[in-house]
């Protein structure tokens, strides 16, 4: 089958979107950044006029209140008239009110020039574009904060910065990994390979796919605005923990108002994955013929929706707190300071699998092909995709075992905690047992895939020692703790985002990446990644607490080492882009399907046409059949092969 | 196949031999110091021995399979079409939750344990504040000291309080860490084996000053101990 050309559709569609640079009228009040940029100021400054207004109605003293205006016009007002700005609102407005809109309207959809990636898309493929190239300049800002406070943390004592610096640094640095990175990566990822794997031309909703990406920026550019706030970042940790956070500087409320943001987007993306994969499966494509990536995002979908909602909660009860006087967690008015961890890690033990289940996905795919086999026992590594789901909820005191809670809860949270060993197990077991007599290409990804596996590993038993209550006891807060997350979410889920990038590079660019500069970055990565992390297990269950910019001069050469191999580790991440932004602009052309893959992606041109599909595809078996005479997952153009099948009888 | 499962067993024993080493030549623990560390040390030699064997077994398969069949870029052959093996499935899935059901029994009996007042035993309570510790022993009289001077041999019963925000008690040696919560009282229990001289560390981020929160603490013998309450009283 030959795919359609992207120019041919362009064609088909000839109410084509005219791009906004012919006249200075359609460039200053037509959709994109410079309306965004115009409107967010007006945004603001309308926020802040009814803040005024209304203090100074019910006569409150002083009418400027610095926090309550940034709250209003900054984080609420400007966000969403930028949004109606860049475009985002210009479809369901024009519903609204009335104005005469074409359902099938597909102006906003694909990219002809690099114009096309900074305004309002609605194409699944330019998304997942858009979200990775931001979650990668996130990841910069937050890499370069953790180089920042590695060379504070060189030496014993206050060196380069002050003390709210460093804690805002290091607080920075885990939110803008965590949701700017991480979380939304993987969401990029998906967005342009699950609708494709379902043989679905986009999304179920490709408007609302847009919007939520562009609440991406927002979030992010609130987090590293904090710094400029009066008073510095805010610097009670990702992790918040009121009461602390109540009586932080300014900085704090760009994180209270930050995650609402970034979890509004994660709410959408995941409502737009679960309507999808629920209603957009191409014929014949059942539940059982899934690829494991669209059933990682499907059981991510579900934690995302489920549990974002109680980290929303969190913040904004803090938020009301500072701002409005409320007492949910002020004891001294009857709050309960515990209330917040509760509801904390309610949402952010499950985030811990939805930084980590689509990684998984990611990884069954890559060992796979990589393999040429099958993947061992496929149902089962659904359904432990499935038990990680449910466990994942019941778990999540385990990260409160010295916090003075309700001692009875201990016990069953250890066990819960530790049952999740088992369907993670399962999927380890598996992924090697697809290695087993495979036709082993190790390419740039299955290198990523393996290190993950090895890594994760290690991630995963340390979670083990920790999973045990007495362990946890003497090892929480510490440095171990450190290394037992970034074995998890670096050797982990940054591991999988860099074997999906490599691995669907091609496909998204239609260019082949440099094998040669992909080996060099995994084995820098590899090797100084574990001389970072492997020695903070051991300073920290010898003494050395987390989140500190002094300590014990015994520890003074282990941390100096450490701070040398991070360096390394940035270094390694120069290797990565230099090789994606050479092989994007002049690599050599990729083939349709480089790595033969079965899943239905590679069956298309890289890179793909604008509906992905001339056809709707015809599933008619399972997605890794290699090696079965005969097997075949799809059939591309049904119509075609009807009418040649009629014609042969 | 023999042949290859034999070379997968030696690559086995290789790793295995490199991480025991790593586990057992850097001393990872400090010197334990409390009856309820030295449980705490007998459950982390436990998790530690199943971890090699898990580590040492799918690092050792990982290397082997890239080790002996690894292709060429340019092989388009397929592997075998090998789908799965129920048996081989339940025993990966029935080991582990052995594993994991077994250290769960024992650490919640180290918990309990740990957790068990004694008759011997001496009230201390800490009390947190941005940045510093405070300590006063109720059967005492209003004895309030900056360090924590307690007996050995005696179960030093804590009861925490925090004035402003969370804080984190822990002195590394003693193995037992408990957070301070405005507003509510808790509890940990630590029973010196030893005399000696050691750091009270605040472990939960409590502001500007969290890094330099610290105490001396000092374990003594019970004559010293009584020496010193009568210093403080006087």
């Amino acid at each position: 089958m030959t795919a359609t050309h992207p120019e041919q559709d362009v064609q088909q569609y000839p109410a084509h979107f005219e791009p906004p640079h012919g006249s200075t009228w359609k460039l200053v009040f037509g959709p994109g950044l410079i309306r965004g940029a115009w409107m967010a100021l007006l945004g603001f400054g309308l926020g802040t006029a009814l803040v005024c207004l209304l203090r100074s109605w019910w006569g409150w003293d002083p009418v400027w209140n610095t926090e309550v205006v940034l709250v209003v016009g900054a984080m609420v007002f400007a966000p969403i008239f930028f949004l109606a700005g860049i475009g985002s609102f210009d479809y369901w407005l024009y519903y609204i009110s009335g104005r005469p809109t074409v359902a099938e309207d597909h102006s906003g959809h694909g990219a002809r020039s690099w114009r096309d990636y900074f305004r309002v898309n609605t194409d699944h493929k330019v998304i997942g574009i858009q979200y990775l190239v931001t979650t990668f300049v996130f990841f910069t800002v937050g890499g370069l904060m953790a180089m920042l406070f590695r060379a504070e943390l060189a030496q014993p004592g206050l060196q380069f910065v002050d003390s709210q610096t460093f804690n805002g640094l290091v607080s920075v640095h885990a939110t803008l990994m965590i949701f700017l990175f991480i979380i939304p990566a993987f969401a990029g990822l998906a967005n342009f390979a699950v609708p494709l794997m379902l043989g679905a031309p986009d999304m179920a909703f490709p408007r609302l796919n847009a919007l939520s990406f562009w609440l991406l920026p927002i979030a992010g550019t609130m987090f590293v605005a904090s710094f400029l706030a009066p008073g510095g970042a805010f610097g009670a940790g990702w992790t918040g923990y009121a009461p602390l956070s109540e009586g932080q500087p300014l900085g704090q409320t760009f994180f209270n108002m930050g995650v609402q943001w970034a979890g509004a987007s994660s709410i959408m993306t995941a409502l737009n994955f679960l309507v999808t994969i629920i209603t957009m499966r191409a014929p014949g494509m059942t539940f059982w013929r899934m690829p494991l990536l669209v059933w990682a995002n499907f059981t991510t979908s579900l934690l995302v929706v489920l549990a974002t909602p109680f980290i929303a909660g969190s913040q904004f009860f803090v938020m009301f707190d500072r701002i409005m006087h409320t007492s949910f967690f002020v004891p001294e008015n009857g709050g309960y300071v515990l209330g917040y961890q509760h509801i904390f890690w309610f949402y952010s033990h499950p985030a811990v699998y939805i930084m980590m289940l689509p990684g998984f996905g990611i990884v069954s795919e890559v060992i796979s092909s990589m393999s040429r086999k099958p993947i061992f026992g496929y149902r089962l590594m659904a359904l432990s995709l499935l038990g990680i789901l449910v466990l994942g909820f019941s778990v999540w005191a385990h990260h409160m075992f010295v916090a003075g809670m309700a001692d009875w809860l201990r016990v069953p949270m250890m066990i819960t905690t530790l049952l999740i060993a088992i369907p993670t197990g399962i999927k380890v077991f598996s992924w090697i047992a697809t290695l087993w007599r495979g036709r082993i290409h190790l390419t740039t990804p299955m290198l990523f895939a393996l290190g993950f596996v090895t890594m994760f590993v290690i991630g995963g038993l340390s979670g083990i020692y920790l999973g045990s209550v007495p362990i946890d006891i003497a090892a929480s807060d510490t440095y171990f703790i450190v290394a037992h997350i970034h074995y998890v979410l670096f050797g982990g889920s940054v591991f999988t985002i860099y074997a999906g990038v490599y691995y669907w590079f091609p496909k998204m660019t239609g260019r082949m990446y440099s094998e040669k500069l992909g080996k060099w970055h995994f084995w820098l990565t590899f090797v100084s990644f574990n001389a970072t992390f492997f020695p903070m297990h051991y300073v920290g269950l010898r003494g050395m607490p987390r989140r500190v910019f002094d300590y014990d001069e015994a520890f003074g050469d282990l941390n100096l080492f450490i701070s040398i191999a991070s360096f390394v580790l940035g270094a390694s991440f120069v290797v990565f882009v230099y090789n994606m932004v050479t092989s994007w602009a002049r690599g050599p052309i990729a083939e349709a399907n480089p790595w033969h893959a079965r899943t239905l992606e590679w069956q298309v041109s890289s890179p793909p046409p604008i509906f992905n599909f001339d056809e709707i595809p015809q599933v008619v078996g399972g997605p890794y059949e290699y090696g079965v005479p005969g097997a075949q997952h799809a059939i591309l153009s049904p119509t075609k092969q009807a009418e040649a099948e009629e014609v042969h009888a | 196949m023999r042949k290859g499962i034999v070379q997968l067993v030696a690559i086995g024993v290789v790793i295995g031999i490199a991480v025991t080493l790593v586990a057992v030549l850097f001393q990872w623990l400090p010197t334990s110091n409390s009856e309820e560390f030295d449980r705490i040390q007998d459950i982390y030699w436990f998790a530690t021995v199943m971890s090699i064997v898990i580590f040492s077994l799918v690092a050792a398969v990982v290397v082997f399979s890239v080790w002996k069949w690894r292709v060429q870029p340019d092989d388009d052959a397929e592997g075998p079409p090998i789908h799965g093996n129920t048996g081989l499935e339940i025993v990966w899935t029935a080991v582990p939750a052995i594993l994991v059901i077994a250290l769960g029994i024992v650490s919640a009996f180290v918990l309990s344990e740990n957790g068990k007042a004694s008759d011997n035993s001496l009230q201390v309570t800490a009390i947190g504040q941005q940045f510093a510790w405070k300590f006063q022993y109720p059967e005492y009289g209003d004895v309030e000291s900056g360090e924590l001077v307690l007996p050995v041999g005696k179960q030093a019963q804590f009861t925490m309080e925090a004035v402003d925000v969370l804080h984190s008690f822990w002195v590394p040696q003693f193995g037992q860490k408990m957070d301070a919560v405005p507003g509510i009282e808790t509890h940990v229990y630590v029973t010196p084996k030893h005399v000696g001289e050691y750091a009270v560390v605040c472990a939960e981020l409590c502001g500007l000053g969290h890094a330099t929160m610290r105490a001396k603490a000092r374990v003594v013998t019970q004559a010293e101990f009584d020496k010193w309450i009568e210093e403080q009283r006087a």
